[in-house]
């Protein structure tokens, strides 16, 4: 008896599994009918820029304008990873929010397809796909910063650079370093550190001068605590600055009731720009190419950036940004970075400081 | 062994069903996936190098956090036991007041675990802890940082794993022959002497069996390190999830959980042996039922009593805790402060009433339910063949099912993703990636190890007379199982799918490779809101998913156990307790475990 209620129980929850697989196709054969569907599927979009609220606003602002989207959110290196395992048979019609480290490793791996957007004039092209066969488009504008208690620390006494934190004694105790570098904050600011110490006859491409400052940065600093936001310590007096994305400041002022100002070096400070692909391979091809010419246009990254305090890499949209974005990104200096060096040694940088300076 | 017990298994049509299938599964599931995985990342261009092992063998870092993490499975194996120990002598061994209490105490270790398990310590001893206030006011030169690194990882650990106690050795624990225990009594034995010369022995086999799960639990320590290590103790788990996640690095990543893999298996490997030597019998044949224990010596008494309602202090004070800050907001969180009027519904609102609502939740219990009922039953067939015939054959199954616990789940993920993603003639020519259920073959496949092992005990302490009565009065191989074998070790099977399903309902690094677009498991949706910037929100999701996950379990193993204490405890007479088994009042097999077994862990033992 007891075996054939387990066997009953199994039979349901096959069942109703089947049905939420099922849930998918039944829209599928009566959305045919909605306006700017062709097809009527559901395209399934991949994206690490979900969190906080933005998955659900953008399926929703597309559901508005005809498209059903289904948002797979996971970090920026599972969604790469995911992309690049999954080409022989792509799951994904879109991907988006993943910067150009992440989208030059998925198009070495032939994961994603060549596409000119409808918005592609009101971009500058440079903040993308480098080659001529454009695959990946820019969408957000994000500065990668060093940060500071501005309660504590006045501008005139605050860090100049990153390299301050660890060669002035008044810093080396107060500041946050990683304890990993999975993240891709982490890694453009060690991509920023490093670039300037380019040197074709060093250790992957980086003088000893170069890797000396990683293990100072490394020698330094507080470790970061697990779960534990950079903001919370500065709140509560553990430390005093750290890295941190621009996007992210001033909601984390206000939820933490802290002040901080931001630190841009001599050299300009490291730009991550998340961009937007077509998936090769995807049997929803026109659909995804008509999600992209929509999501990435002015009118929607113009509201993008009005609901997420971002900045839009569309000339056109960016007008809509937020004004203290806009004066923030206004003055800021960009480092010139060579992407394409970067791209190439990242994986080795990332293994090295891993294995040779963390502790 | 000889070849002979191999071959007249072949002419058992029961086994050779069995066996095919198994063949298949694990052909198709364990190891061409995984070899397929390994080949890519050790010979990426068809050729070896030993990039790997130079590269780790020279890194400090590397051989200091495997060092860690050693040095933490190897103390973990000892202070679970202590610990693990002590809480089941005093709720089902001793006379303590209020052992119901404490049980439910000790219990909560069932319920909740990982980052905010570790989170919740550091409320109570971090250094805005209470304790540490506390402390501080009676040591006035202690460093508030006081809990940080091996110490602090070690004594969270520790109370956090002892659910394999709480479980199996104390249904062990009931299995001792009480007729032993008056006998040496009458012999003028002390309360210490029976314990250690009567009790503890009967329980070798069930502790070797946790011994390898806390020793398996220490190397791979992630939270808890993190958390609380500091500077000075950190493990190697986050190493290995940083360069699985960089192709680059994967072999590093590989050859790393490969080492972990080989020491478990070797550490599983010592554990059989040592059980080998031992001798773990009864003397009588008509057992009966354990009485609880009253402590004579009055100075021991108040000890062991004071020792038991502060443990059970440590670990109930983290639980509620969590609770509490799942109503605070997150800055409240992070920086440990907790005032009563800051305390709102604002988070359950805001994660419940999502757009994706209660639907993750489903899947996840749907996904769980099955990938636990789907494992437990499969597997046993398997662990009862497995157990009764042992020969060169079984034993190679045995190690080949043991794969999952070798590599990281990620890599699991990519090996079923690479192998499956074009027509496989080993699934009968299907595509299996964007399919609900290559989620599902992961799922499973991850929980066999454990499954397996405990399943195999459980046979293990079946009395084989039993079977052997019904075999010679004509039933067939498939009634035997079913009639008599599987009514014994079904409380058994039930408590593991229970501890399946559990560790299953939150799982991201198999679900974010391989869930199917449109059926996104809780996982997922929790890592959204809690993940990425780790900000205000996110972290004040953590604490509510905990909550409403620890609900969850909470219902699952009162399903499981809270129900089966109460039917068994209207019978009478009976050992009381959550943990009794069902419907099984005849105390059929005595608490004999077979000296020549080798793999005779029996945690769970049917009285």
């Amino acid at each position: 008896m007891q075996k054939f209620k387990t066997l009953v129980a199994a039979a349901v929850a096959v069942t109703l599994l089947a049905g939420c697989g099922a849930g998918s196709a039944a829209p599928e054969a009566s959305g045919s009918s909605s306006p700017a569907a062709a097809s009527g599927d559901t395209l399934v979009v991949y994206t690490n820029s979900n969190g906080e609220g933005r998955g659900e606003w953008l399926t929703q602002k597309a559901a508005e304008a005809g498209f059903k989207i289904e948002i797979v959110g996971a970090g920026g290196a599972d969604a790469t990873n995911k992309l690049i395992a999954e080409k022989n048979n792509p799951i994904a019609d879109v991907a988006f929010g993943l910067n150009n480290m992440y989208f030059v490793q998925i198009k070495a791996a032939d994961a994603i397809e060549a596409y000119e957007p409808a918005w592609a004039a009101e971009v500058d092209a440079s903040l993308g796909d480098g080659d001529d066969e454009k695959a990946y488009w820019p969408l957000v504008k994000q500065a990668i910063l060093l940060g500071y208690n501005s309660d504590k620390i006045t501008p005139e006494q605050a860090p100049k650079d990153w390299t301050d934190l660890w060669s002035k004694d008044e810093f080396k105790t107060r500041y946050e370093r990683v304890t990993g570098l999975g993240t891709a904050t982490a890694q453009l600011v060690f991509a920023g550190i490093l670039s300037r110490y380019k040197d074709e006859s060093g250790e992957l491409g980086i003088s000893d001068g170069g890797w000396k400052q990683v293990e100072q940065y490394f020698q330094n600093g507080s470790p970061a605590v697990a779960k534990t936001d950079l903001f919370a310590r500065i709140a509560s007096g553990e430390v005093d600055m750290g890295q941190m994305p621009s996007s992210i400041v001033a909601e984390r002022e206000k939820s933490f009731k802290v002040n901080v100002e931001t630190v841009v070096p001599s050299v300009g400070v490291p730009l991550a720009v998340e961009q937007v692909a077509l998936v090769k391979g995807t049997d929803k091809k026109e659909q995804a190419q008509k999600f992209i010419d929509w999501f990435g246009s002015a009118e929607v990254q113009g509201e993008w950036a009005q609901q997420f305090n971002s900045m839009p890499a569309n000339k056109v949209a960016a007008a809509k940004a937020k004004p203290e974005v806009l004066e923030f990104f206004d003055g800021l200096k960009q480092q010139d970075i060579d992407w394409n060096f970067v791209q190439e040694n990242m994986g080795s940088w990332v293994e090295k400081i891993e294995l040779e300076y963390m502790t | 062994m000889s070849g002979a017990p191999a071959r007249s298994m072949l002419r058992s049509p029961f086994i050779l069903t069995v066996g095919t299938v198994l063949t298949w599964f694990i052909a198709a599931f364990l190891v061409w996936p995984n070899a397929n995985v390994l080949i890519e990342t050790f010979f990426p261009d068809g050729s070896f190098s030993g990039r790997a092992a130079e590269k780790l063998f020279s890194s400090q870092r590397a051989m200091k956090s495997l060092g860690n993490s050693f040095l933490l499975a190897v103390a973990l194996s000892v202070t679970v036991n202590v610990v693990g120990i002590f809480i089941v002598l005093v709720t089902h061994y001793f006379r303590i007041r209020g052992s119901r209490i404490l049980f439910l105490g000790y219990a909560t270790t069932f319920i909740y675990g990982g980052i905010v398990l570790a989170a919740g310590y550091k409320f109570i001893y971090g250094d805005k802890g209470i304790v540490t206030a506390f402390l501080l006011n009676v040591v006035p030169g202690l460093d508030p940082g006081w809990f940080s690194g091996f110490f602090a990882v070690l004594a969270v650990m520790t109370f956090a794993t002892t659910t394999n106690h709480m479980l199996f050795v104390a249904n062990a624990l009931k299995g001792v022959d009480y007729q032993t225990i008056e006998a040496a009594k009458n012999l003028g034995a002390s309360t210490w002497t029976i314990l250690r010369r009567i009790v503890l022995p009967m329980l070798k086999p069930t502790l070797f069996a946790v011994t390898i799960l806390s020793f398996l639990t220490g190397l791979g320590a992630l939270s808890a390190p993190q958390v609380l290590g500091g500077r000075d103790f950190q493990t190697i788990t986050p190493m290995i999830l940083t360069f699985t996640n960089s192709p680059t690095s994967r072999d590093l990543a590989a050859l790393l959980a490969v080492i972990l893999g080989a020491a478990t298996i070797l550490m599983l490997a010592v554990m059989s042996r040592l059980e080998k030597g031992g001798t773990y019998f009864s003397v009588s044949k008509v057992s009966s039922a354990l009485q609880k224990q009253k402590i004579t010596n009055p100075a021991a008494n108040i000890a062991v009593h004071a020792a038991a309602y502060l443990l059970f202090a440590v670990y109930t004070l983290p639980v509620i805790l969590i609770v509490l800050f799942s109503f605070a907001d997150g800055a409240a969180i992070q920086t440990g402060r907790l005032s009563v009027d800051s305390l709102t519904l604002d988070n359950y609102v805001r994660v419940l009433t999502q757009a994706s609502g209660l639907r993750p939740f489903v899947i996840s219990v749907i996904y769980s339910a099955l990938a636990a009922v789907i494992a437990v039953g499969g597997l046993l067939l398997v662990a009862r063949i497995l157990q009764k015939h042992r020969n060169w054959v079984t034993a190679l199954f045995e190690y080949l099912l043991h794969i999952p616990w070798i590599l990281p789940s990620a890599l699991l993920a990519l090996g079923l993703i690479i192998s499956y993603d074009h027509p496989n003639p080993l699934v009968g020519g299907a595509v299996l990636t964007g399919t609900t259920v290559i989620l599902l073959i992961a799922f499973i496949t991850v929980k066999i190890p454990f499954t397996l092992r405990m399943l195999k005990a459980s046979f293990a302490s079946v009395n084989s007379s039993l079977e052997e009565a019904a075999a010679i009065m004509g039933a067939k191989t498939l009634y035997v199982f079913r009639r008599v074998l599987l009514p014994l070790v079904l409380p058994a099977a039930a408590a593991i799918a229970a501890l399946n399903f559990n560790s299953m309902l939150d799982d991201y690094d198999t679900a974010i490779f391989l869930a199917h677009p449109l059926v996104q498991p809780l996982g997922l949706v929790i890592k959204a809101n809690t993940d990425g910037a780790e900000g205000v929100d996110g972290v004040a999701s953590t604490f509510v998913y905990t909550v409403l996950l620890m609900v969850i379990t909470g219902v699952t193993m009162y399903l499981v156990y809270g129900r089966s204490g109460r039917r068994r405890g209207s019978k009478g007479g009976k050992p009381r307790g959550p943990l009794a088994a069902p419907g099984t009042a005849a105390p059929a097999a005595s608490p004999v475990v077979d000296v020549r077994d080798a793999q005779a862990s029996a945690p769970v033992r049917v009285p």
